[in-house]
């Protein structure tokens, strides 16, 4: 029976404020019930939090996200930081109830008094976040961890609530997704900030990160927006910890941390400053599929010259071409004209793929750097623009290696469109 | 004052194995009957030591711990009701499930643990009485926390 | 079917079978059906209509392939299955003791069941007293197990070492071999239970290396006892834990089949010829109380082994086509209310793997549903066993249920389910891959959920528990043994100053040449293990040091 003294959850945030683990955990039951006074208590030390580093961690069951939170947790540690998670698992929609086991890849590290690891279920919460869940990120700022962790289950759409609660979204998928690749597309991919291809001692894992970064480069960009990256990552080795830590500290430098809060104050600023989240998704359209191929199938130059589409979109194309004896030039370097006839391929495919005949009225290229035979030469074209009657497009040549990729070669061209 | 463990409550349950055992096929099926109750359940690896499972309750605030011993892990329970005691855990009901003889259920009651579940036990009767048993945590945590 | 030539016999036939028909459904009320464990629907009664043509002659003789009716000729009206009881409870003392009387009352091997301590990699100074000692025998180092086997002849008696990866049990009883001059080649036995993917599907306390690592020192393992001990078997595939973990029979042997399939690939893969090591390779299963389908079970089991063996693994000694194994009763099976109740379904486990054509036979205790084995219970066991041999005769004949209706058509359901199970493995890129990315934990999982809810509706009946209960039975639980605490802390007192009294420079260099054989991909780890026992390395010692170097095995837990 309470009596006029302030409720049990205004006591316990203090106290947990303090330092106090137990009443913490309490506090955090307490939101999770709603119980009186939990929200006020929440409120209030949400205006004491902003200074952690908010890192959500997504990705398809099986993705192997619980085993990379592990190693980042290990990596955080041994720079003597402190850790909370915030684990997120789905619920059953017949019982409600749930198991709750990403803790069980994390057993080593949950040991270390300076990680605090608390597990929620979505309680059938649309985004698979709980609102709980997004109260304890504040709880835990506000007691002092200066990273945390929020791992959810990342299915599709709904997994964009992540969006706007981190700072830096990793998104974790596995390698040998194939035509999932696709699928992922549609919400999951578009809130990534760095993409982590798990298991990376398999040997589709390299592949799969080639996949994902022509995926990500074909989605319209304005200048000066952060570009997605992704990276191998083998967490029974480390290989790859180095690359995905370097990304995240590279977005986090260019974003800063704190934002929930900002958008909570101005949600139309905040979805602008949120690097690379698509305001309304545009309605899927799959007739470029066809199209593209269509076209590709009646090229003579490319044919002749052994160019090959890779992948496309709305809007968007890729194509590759392997330097060999009839693309060199009289020093025994690629002819440019071949450079140039691989991106002017990437640009038509591009600009055609709507539908409408469009045809170019200008180009222009640059050639940045010398290309050998035997060399594979990917273009990527964007659409940068489109009216009814014109297009503008920009498109990438790089020379893909076991390393990565180096920059071959920029490319703008500009259509009309007929019809 | 709300009722701490009204009809539609989440009992927090957690469901370990201590010890040297790993045999999990019981402890496994009582986490999925939990579940299917409607209870939030968190599950670890078998081989857990008895500091990682009081750090683990604390941290995650569950009303009830499932001990699950085939073998004779159930011999060192009560060091983990001590354990729990002296974390302020004190209020947290340990069950423990498997196969446990007799004079050794006994003692285990004696020194604090709430319940021993022998094979035969069916899963209905585990999962509701490890509801009761989290209602029972659920009173007494509040009864205490009245007090300050 | 054979077709009668004769219309009238015809005739006669169908109408037999209608009459029966008819009076069978008028007699018995609508039952449903009938569907074992595996799934197979099972018929009231079979006849010579549930034989396909020529299928009696398909089964072919023992000792032949396919070995349907037994791997050997004479089966065992030549040489009776080897009663092999797993031993093990507290110190070396109390393991010889039992021993010794064991093996006066007619059990003809050696089987040692180390402490959950041992099977967790840590020595008896590293653990909860309490827990020491309990399950199975504390064994740390090689005078540990020179008291183990004080007055056994190694060269006569054969054992088997329940050990899995790194092998230390074994690597300590050559060490009191070589100390007593018996020579290595005489010795015969089997690394029992040396299947890491059963350990790792099953989540067993058997757990030791991550599973690359464990996958390394098994082919080590095998490869190093092809040279050194060529009356060994150094591969024993496991079906009984996953089994025992809630896979249904034919799972059992499915995974098990694929297991063994690639542990043999992976020996192919390391060069060596598949006759060289396949006729080492033995099975170990658990048998259930679904008799007949346990029957069923071993000679599909047989069949496809055979077939396996030659076509897929290329095998073409005969000696690498037959599927040897020993099994043990299922200890899911037995219950602790009227634990009496648990002789009579040990006879009829056992009675199946014999008529299933084992090998090697171990006979649970009845008391082993809620303790380690009493001595009076371990007695009864292998009583039992010498009742169904010698009052029971079930020796005289060889597969005496062969050519039954029932069993033939159950071993022909049995083989295509177990086939249709290992597609699906294969289809998963082999067991190794399936393992580890979980699909036979799910499997499994699912299965021992259907049992579960079979039980608790009463389709399933147990007897003294969902059904015929009497709750009086509590007198008939004798007390539980438990090992002497103060034996156990002198052992362990002695661990620690043994350790304290060694040369620590010949276990450093021992331990370090752990790390040289694990760091070099033809470095035989097990070969170092053998020379860390003799430099007196304590078991957690190896274990510790080959985690560090290989990788510590970290269970993959499916809910």
């Amino acid at each position: 029976m309470t009596t006029a003294a302030r409720p049990l959850a205004s006591a316990l945030a203090d106290r947990a404020v303090a330092g106090d683990r137990r009443a913490l955990a309490r506090l955090l039951t307490l939101i999770d019930d709603e119980a009186a006074g939990a929200d006020d208590a929440a409120t209030r030390l949400a205006q004491r939090a902003g200074r952690a580093w908010v890192v959500g961690v997504t990705g398809v069951p099986g993705s192997g996200k619980s085993t990379l939170v592990d190693a980042l947790l290990g990596a955080w540690l041994a720079e003597g930081h402190t850790v909370a998670v915030v684990a997120i698992d789905p619920s059953s929609p017949v019982s409600g109830g749930a198991v709750l086991g990403d803790r069980i890849r994390m057993t080593a590290n949950a040991a270390d008094e300076r990680v605090f690891i608390r597990s929620f279920s979505a309680r059938g919460e649309l985004g698979g976040l709980s609102r709980a869940a997004r109260a304890a990120v504040d709880c835990f700022d506000a007691c002092g961890f200066d990273r945390i962790v929020v791992e959810t289950v990342g299915t599709g759409q709904s997994e964009t609530a992540i969006v706007a609660l981190a700072d830096t979204r990793v998104v974790v998928c596995p390698p040998g997704l194939g035509d999932e690749v696709q699928a992922i597309k549609a919400g999951t991919l578009e809130i990534a900030d760095v993409l982590a291809v798990s298991k990376g001692d398999l040997p589709l894992a390299a592949q799969t990160a080639r996949e994902l970064r022509d995926m990500l480069l074909l989605r319209p960009r304005a200048s000066g927006e952060w570009r997605p990256q992704a990276v191998v990552v083998c967490a029974l080795d480390g290989s790859g910890l180095d690359e995905l830590g370097a990304a995240m500290a590279q977005h986090r430098a260019t974003f800063g941390v704190g934002r929930r809060r900002t958008a909570a104050r101005d949600p139309v600023r905040a979805m602008a400053t949120i690097g690379n989240v698509v305001a309304s998704p545009t309605p899927h359209d799959d007739g470029w599929r066809g199209r593209i191929a269509a076209l590709a199938a009646r090229d003579g130059l490319c044919a002749t010259l052994g160019i090959a589409v890779r992948g496309g979109g709305a809007g968007s194309a890729v194509v590759a071409m392997t330097v060999d004896a009839r693309h060199l030039n009289f020093n025994g370097g690629c002819h440019g004209g071949a450079i140039f006839a691989l991106a002017d391929s990437a640009f038509g495919l591009a600009s055609n793929s709507h539908g409408p005949v469009a045809s170019g009225i200008d180009a222009h290229i640059t050639f940045q750097t010398a290309v050998a035979a035997g060399d594979t030469l990917v273009a990527r074209a964007v659409e940068v623009q489109r009216s009814r009657r014109i297009g503008v497009y920009r498109i990438d040549v790089v020379r893909e290696h076991g390393g990565g990729e180096t920059p071959v070669s920029s490319f703008t061209g500009t259509v009309y469109i007929q019809g | 004052m709300n009722d701490p463990a009204p009809a539609g409550f989440r009992p927090r349950v957690l469901v370990t194995k201590i010890g040297l055992d790993g045999h999990d096929r019981g402890s496994r099926i009582v986490a999925a009957a939990c579940r299917d109750a409607g209870m939030e359940v968190i599950y670890t690896p078998p081989w857990q030591s008895i500091a990682a499972v009081v750090k683990l309750a604390l941290e995650e605030d569950v009303d009830v711990i499932g001990i699950s011993s085939l073998a004779t892990d159930h011999l060192i329970v009560p060091k983990l009701v001590a354990a729990l005691r002296d974390a302020g855990l004190g209020e947290v009901r340990v069950v423990v499930g498997g196969i446990v003889p007799e004079d050794e259920a006994r003692a285990l009651v004696a020194d604090g643990v709430r319940a021993v579940f022998h094979p035969g036990s069916t899963l209905d009767d585990i999962t509701t009485r490890i509801r009761d048993y989290a209602g029972e945590t659920r009173r007494a945590r509040a009864g205490a926390e009245d007090g300050r | 079917m054979n077709a009668p030539t004769d219309r009238h016999v015809v005739d006669v036939a169908d109408a037999a079978r209608e009459r029966w028909q008819r009076e069978y459904s008028a007699g018995v009320a609508d039952q449903g059906d009938v569907v074992n464990v595996s799934g197979i629907a099972i018929a009231p009664l079979y006849t010579a209509a549930d034989r396909p043509v020529g299928g009696d002659a398909a089964l072919g003789y023992p000792g032949q392939p396919d070995y349907t009716r037994g791997i050997y000729a004479t089966m065992h009206r030549g040489r009776t299955w080897t009663q092999r009881q797993l031993v093990g409870l507290g110190t070396p003392a109390d393991y010889n003791a039992r021993l010794l009387a064991l093996l006066d009352r007619g059990a003809s091997a050696v089987s040692l069941i180390p402490c959950n301590s041992v099977y967790r990699g840590l020595d008896a100074d590293s653990v909860d007293v309490e827990l020491l000692g309990t399950c199975g025998t504390v064994v740390n180092d090689a005078a540990h197990m020179a008291r183990c086997l004080e007055g056994v002849d190694l060269a006569r008696v054969s054992c088997a070492m329940n050990d899995p990866s790194p092998f230390t049990l074994l690597a300590f009883m050559l060490v009191v071999a070589e100390r007593r001059g018996v020579d290595w080649s005489r010795i015969t036995g089997t690394s029992n239970q040396s299947d890491y993917l059963s350990h790792f599907v099953a989540n067993h306390m058997f757990y030791r290396l991550a599973l690359p690592g464990a996958r390394r020192v098994l082919v080590d393992h095998i490869a190093w006892c092809r040279t050194h001990l060529p009356r060994w078997n150094p591969m024993s595939v496991v079906g009984q834990h996953m089994q025992q973990a809630g896979a249904t029979p034919a799972e059992a042997m499915a995974f098990t089949l694929a297991t063994a399939v690639q542990n043999a690939e992976d020996c192919i893969a390391r060069g060596l010829d598949p006759d060289e090591f396949l006729p080492r390779f033995t099975f170990f299963f658990d048998v259930s109380m679904s008799f007949f389908e346990e029957i069923a079970k071993f000679r599909a089991g047989r069949r496809i082994w055979a077939r396996l063996a030659r076509e897929r693994l290329g095998a073409k000694d005969e000696r690498s086509w037959r599927f040897k194994f020993h099994a043990q009763t299922s200890g899911v099976d037995l219950t602790r209310e009227q634990p009496l109740n648990n002789i009579a379904r040990v006879t009829a486990q056992a009675m199946a793997g014999i008529f299933g054509g084992l090998q090697s036979l171990h006979t649970d205790a009845y008391d082993e549903a809620y303790a380690t084995p009493s001595e009076a219970g371990a007695r009864i066991a292998i009583a039992t066993q010498n009742i169904l041999r010698e009052e029971a005769r079930l020796t005289d004949v060889i597969d005496p249920l062969g050519g039954s209706y029932y069993v033939e058509s159950l071993t022909d359901a049995m083989e295509e389910r177990i086939v249709a199970i290992m597609k699906t493995v294969d289809d998963a890129g082999g067991m190794y891959k399936a393992v580890e990315s979980g699909l036979v934990q799910r499997m499994i999982g699912a299965s021992a959920m259907r049992f579960q809810r079979r039980v608790e509706s009463g389709e399933q009946v147990v007897v003294g528990v969902n059904k015929y209960r009497d709750d009086d039975a509590a007198e008939q639980r004798p007390p539980v043994e438990r090992p002497d605490r103060a034996a156990i802390e002198q052992l362990r007192d002695a661990l620690v100053a043994a350790k304290a009294a060694r040369p620590a420079a010949a276990v450093a260099r021992a331990l370090d040449g752990l790390t040289r054989a694990s760091e070099r991909d033809d470095g035989n780890v097990f070969a170092a293990v053998v020379d860390a026992a003799r430099a007196g390395c304590s078991h957690e010692e190896i274990c510790s040091r080959l985690r560090r170097d290989l990788g510590f095995g970290q269970p993959l837990v499916i809910v």
